[in-house]
């Protein structure tokens, strides 16, 4: 919170407003890691149950990414914010849409669930669920460097998306194997590449938030630059 | 992976490198100036160029020095006995600070605005002229068009030309305000100076007002102080921050109230305690 | 009782008190020189009083009542009269005219003595140019040392009085510009003598024109002599109260009134009548009778002059205090001196004026440019330059002081508008500063006029007299003679009141001086408000 520096404006009214968006943000944040480990909870254990709450609590995420753009577009029209409030409205506004997301990427993952696998499929969505762990970690990870604006957890967490690509990879790999093994099975297959594929853009996802706490922070813009670069800052 | 730091393409205008321009770029040079006020210094050591045909904006909290360091641009500081100044302020490479300097010429070359609308208690039409009788001008047709050009340039000319000849004080807040600055660009200066000419209209006069300021910059150079940032932030290419009588951040506009880099500036301009 | 103190009411009475109070001094001050000025105009009853004296004698009192009192009797003890065991007693003041017969104008009469009041119809008081009024009925009318019929009254006296006017003119325009010349052409000799250059020539021009000066002179004479005689022709025969009758040849009369005859409206004609030639004719009889012309046209002139004087040199003054000097202990004593000199008493200035103004600056004029004229002084006499200087000096403390509150009161943003557009400081005071302080400025020569209107005491010294020969503007050049003496309303009262033979008779020409002195000062005042009003309108949208 001591990055955010939002306590010292002059203006009470308008310190009260940032603080509102950056707990609903953070709400949301919480909200779409629930619905992430469920997801992945109900994959793992074939929780139908589980996964059909996920399939219906997609809504309060969508319903909290409204409220938060409303709430941004209001303290644009009435504080025109600049420098870091401004930055950081931008950032709250492009977070907020990837949460979303993120939110119904992990809906997709737990239908899944819900899709009849037969046992012999069992083990790949461990492999799956393996991947989505550390996915759910970055996002963990995530959250917190938002929470706090801290900007070298956000570098650290926009590196780690690497690892989770070269494992998105090694999955697929397996999964082709399978395919050319078992054609038969390839429609259950496809339907854990879906999965891992989602898992995948959420990773992708945590990066860009984590671009935007380092634009927020740092006033830079590190999209679409390369690794090595952002760490340098 | 993408190797090439992306940018951004859309801004066509050229970034002037404030720090580093061609004599030809320079409307003013501001070189290690100091004023005091009696004992006490008002500026510090202010090194800064202004760009010709841009609009520069001052902003900073009150008391920072902005309207003085405008005030030393034509000199209007003189007026103030305990005043005191060092360093240069270059006009065509030539010090406007110099002992042979003839004021009234410089004035006429450096016009200003001020923060009242201050029109003459005369007609519309000798408030637009009284810079050019001043100079001796007495041919008619000479007045009349000059008249008719800068009250056009104010965008005022639609509003009174048929009360030219009416006291000017009879003109709404903004009208007066818009025909200060055509009585101050009918003697066709290099330099405009506005001294938060804003400041004591209405919101849409405010407009008005801007909108003015940004067709001006195609014939002078226009350098603004002005308490609302927001107001900076739309006029004007480039702002200087100042505080305390420091220049804390110069810098182009898009910047200075995006990203700045000094957290004096960041500070000021998010409204924040200093 | 404490919530009464509190609610500030008492301050509001106690402001409205003093308000009313000087509004009540203003109105009754007004109304005292307001109706005894006026009531010297209104054609008054005309009465006949038969009297019984202490003898037992009977005899007639005519004339007019100017005043009633009730004495005690015991101030008239010494008189010895048989008046009973009355305490009080009533008498009146009769002005009964007449000054040939008796030597006084007025007379007191007691009431008891009165035997029968009348007011008879052909009772006529006869204004004179010499010896006051007459007091009388008319006898006979006398045409050419024929007797006429009283009608032709009216026709007679506008006859006599048109020649009057002609006779007037010949004496006052024609003669008097005759004698002014010959006495140039005096002095243009003299002049010549003093400087050797008087060539016999020159001698033989100026004789030449000395004689035809003369032979003018001689003509005007005659037709002067012609037009007297035609005014001296008629008389008329008028009985006295006592009786007697006297003849009053028409060359003296001004104007015969019957007031007993005249209805309501012929008073009202006659009351500004009256009114009128008070303002327009000349003072007779040691001022005390006849108009005040001179005088309103000496202070009137006057006062312009000084304002002429006064306005620059107290502007420029201010200008400099508040513009040029420097903000120092030095500006700062001028400042507190210049006020200061507003409190000097006006006589002292008077003595400055006569010592500084007429003895060394008059007399060095003299010397420099009318040597011709010495010992005899031109301008090293009092004479109503001097006056107006001196009243200039007297009132410019308080021309500097509202003008130098107007400089400080225009907002710095005009000044600063127009040094910004490139204009000197001279221009910026000439073309801006100027302007907009001129309201302030008329508010000082408003005050400097009221205070120089009213002002006596300094004249006395400077320039004014009892009674001056010609007006100091006249139709010989070069028309205005600043040298010259001048008659001053302010002064025509102190010396009409308190130096005059007869102070009873020309206690209530007192106060009609005072009136039209306190109109003059008025309508002087009021002319420079509206100015001023006119001003402050057009530079009213300045004070935000």
């Amino acid at each position: 919170m001591d990055n955010l520096n939002i306590g010292r404006h002059i203006s009470g009214q308008f310190n009260e407003d940032l603080e509102r968006v950056i707990n609903h943000v953070m709400q949301m944040g919480g909200l779409v890691e629930k619905q992430l480990s469920d997801a992945l909870t109900s994959v793992h254990e074939s929780d139908e149950e589980l996964a059909k709450i996920v399939h219906q609590s997609d809504y309060k995420i969508n319903n909290l990414e409204v409220s938060i753009d409303d709430e941004c577009t209001r303290i644009i029209a009435k504080r025109q914010p600049a420098a870091g409030d401004l930055r950081l409205i931008m950032a709250i506004v492009k977070t907020i849409a990837d949460l979303e997301r993120i939110g119904d990427e992990a809906e997709k993952i737990a239908e899944v669930t819900l899709q009849s696998l037969s046992n012999e499929h069992r083990g790949l969505l461990m492999n799956l669920d393996n991947l989505g762990r550390k996915v759910l970690e970055v996002l963990q990870k995530t959250l917190d460097a938002f929470t706090r604006m801290d900007v070298d957890a956000a570098i650290k967490t926009h590196g780690s998306d690497d690892t989770i690509d070269r494992e998105y990879e090694a999955l697929m790999r397996q999964l082709m194997t399978y395919m050319m093994e078992e054609p038969r099975s390839i429609p259950q297959i496809m339907t854990v590449i879906w999965s891992a594929r989602a898992l995948e853009r959420i990773g992708d996802r945590c990066q860009n938030i984590c671009e935007y706490i380092i634009y927020f922070v740092k006033g830079k813009v590190v999209r679409h630059t390369s690794i090595e670069d952002v760490k340098k800052l | 992976m993408i190797t090439v730091s992306p940018q951004n393409i859309l801004d066509s205008q050229n970034k002037l490198d404030l720090a580093n321009m061609s004599p030809e770029q320079k409307a003013l040079d501001i070189h290690n100036l100091n004023l005091f006020y009696g004992e006490k210094q008002a500026l510090q050591n202010i090194t800064m160029a202004i760009p010709k045909g841009q609009v520069t904006a001052f902003i900073g909290p009150s008391g920072c020095g902005k309207s003085t360091l405008l005030r030393c641009i034509n000199r209007m500081n003189d007026l103030v006995d305990s005043c005191h100044i060092e360093g240069e302020i270059n006009l065509h490479g030539q010090n406007i600070y110099d002992k042979h300097v003839d004021v009234a010429a410089l004035r006429r070359k450096v016009g200003m605005v001020f923060q009242r609308p201050n029109p003459f208690p005369k007609s519309i039409y000798e408030n637009v002229i009284y810079g050019l009788r001043i100079m001796g001008e007495n041919n008619r047709r000479v007045l009349d068009e000059a008249v008719e050009n800068s009250l056009k340039a104010a965008a005022l000319w639609n509003e009174v030309k048929d009360r030219l000849h009416d006291s000017a004080l009879g003109l709404s807040g903004g009208q007066q305000q818009r025909l200060v600055i055509a009585r101050a660009i009918a003697i066709e200066p290099e330099v405009l100076l506005l001294d938060e000419p804003t400041s004591a209209l209405d919101p849409i006069s405010t407009l008005t007002i801007e909108e003015l300021i940004n067709d001006l910059k195609q014939q002078f150079t226009v350098v603004i102080v002005t308490h609302n940032m927001q107001q900076a932030a739309r006029v004007s290419d480039q702002t200087a921050f100042m505080y305390m009588g420091d220049l804390i951040e110069y810098s182009d506009t898009n910047t200075l109230f995006t990203t700045p880099v000094k957290k004096k500036t960041e500070d000021y301009i998010t409204g924040r305690y200093g | 009782m404490n919530n009464w103190f509190k609610s500030g009411s008492p301050w509001i009475w106690l402001s409205a008190g003093g308000v009313s109070i000087s509004l009540i001094s203003v109105v009754g001050l007004l109304y005292l020189i307001a109706s005894h000025g006026l009531s010297y105009f209104w054609p008054s009853t005309l009465y006949q009083f038969d009297m019984i004296d202490q003898q037992g004698k009977p005899h007639t009192v005519i004339g007019e009542i100017y005043d009633r009192e009730k004495i005690p009797v015991k101030q008239l003890a010494h008189m010895d009269l048989a008046l009973g065991d009355q305490e009080y007693l009533e008498r009146y003041l009769v002005k009964t005219g007449n000054r040939e017969l008796v030597s006084l104008d007025f007379r007191w009469i007691l009431v008891p003595e009165i035997k029968k009041t009348s007011t008879p119809k052909d009772l006529v008081v006869i204004e004179r140019r010499t010896n006051g009024n007459f007091y009388g009925f008319i006898e006979s009318l006398h045409l050419d040392g024929e007797q006429v019929s009283l009608d032709k009254m009216d026709e007679l006296l506008a006859r006599v009085t048109v020649f009057q006017s002609e006779i007037e003119r010949l004496q006052k325009s024609d003669i008097g510009a005759i004698n002014y010349q010959i006495e140039r052409l005096r002095l243009q000799e003299r002049k010549y003598r003093l400087q050797e250059k008087l060539t016999p020539e020159k001698e033989q021009e100026i004789k030449a024109k000395v004689a035809a000066l003369r032979d003018d002179y001689l003509v005007l004479e005659k037709e002067l002599m012609a037009l007297r005689a035609k005014v001296a022709r008629d008389h008329i025969k008028v009985r006295a109260m006592d009786g007697q009758v006297v003849t009053i040849n028409f060359e003296h009369i001004l104007k015969v009134e019957a007031n007993n005859q005249y209805s309501f409206l012929e008073k009202l004609a006659t009351f500004f009548s009256k009114i009128g030639s008070f303002i327009v004719d000349d003072p007779r009889e040691a001022n005390t009778e006849g108009g005040v012309f001179p005088a309103i046209f000496g202070t009137v002139l006057m006062v312009l002059l000084m304002t002429v004087i006064v306005s620059p040199l107290g502007v420029v003054a201010a200008i400099y205090l508040h513009e040029y000097a420097g903000n120092n202990a030095l500006t700062k004593l001028l400042r507190i001196a210049v006020i200061n000199l507003a409190g000097v008493p006006s006589i002292v200035y008077g003595v400055f004026g006569l010592g500084f103004f007429v003895y060394m600056v008059g007399g060095s004029l003299d010397q420099l440019f009318y040597p011709e004229t010495l010992p005899s002084p031109t301008f090293g006499t009092p004479g109503v330059l001097w006056s107006a200087l001196t009243l200039a000096i007297l009132t410019l403390p308080v021309v500097i002081v509202s003008t130098e509150e107007g400089l400080a009161r225009i907002p710095s943003a005009m000044r600063h508008g127009s040094l910004a557009l490139g204009a000197t400081k001279a221009e910026t005071l000439w073309r801006i500063i100027l302007p907009i302080a001129s309201p302030a400025i008329m508010t000082g020569i408003i005050l400097a006029i009221a205070r120089a209107a009213g002002e006596v005491a300094p004249l006395m010294l400077v320039g004014v007299v009892k009674m001056a020969p010609n007006l100091p503007l006249d139709g010989n050049f070069p028309f205005l003679h600043l040298d010259r003496k001048f008659m001053h309303l302010g002064f025509h009262i102190y010396d009409v009141g308190f130096q005059s033979p007869n102070v009873e008779a020309a206690r209530p020409l007192v106060y009609a001086t005072a009136l039209l002195l306190v109109t003059i000062i008025v309508a002087l005042n009021m002319t420079a408000v509206s100015i001023r009003n006119r001003l402050r309108e057009k530079y009213r949208m300045l004070e935000h």
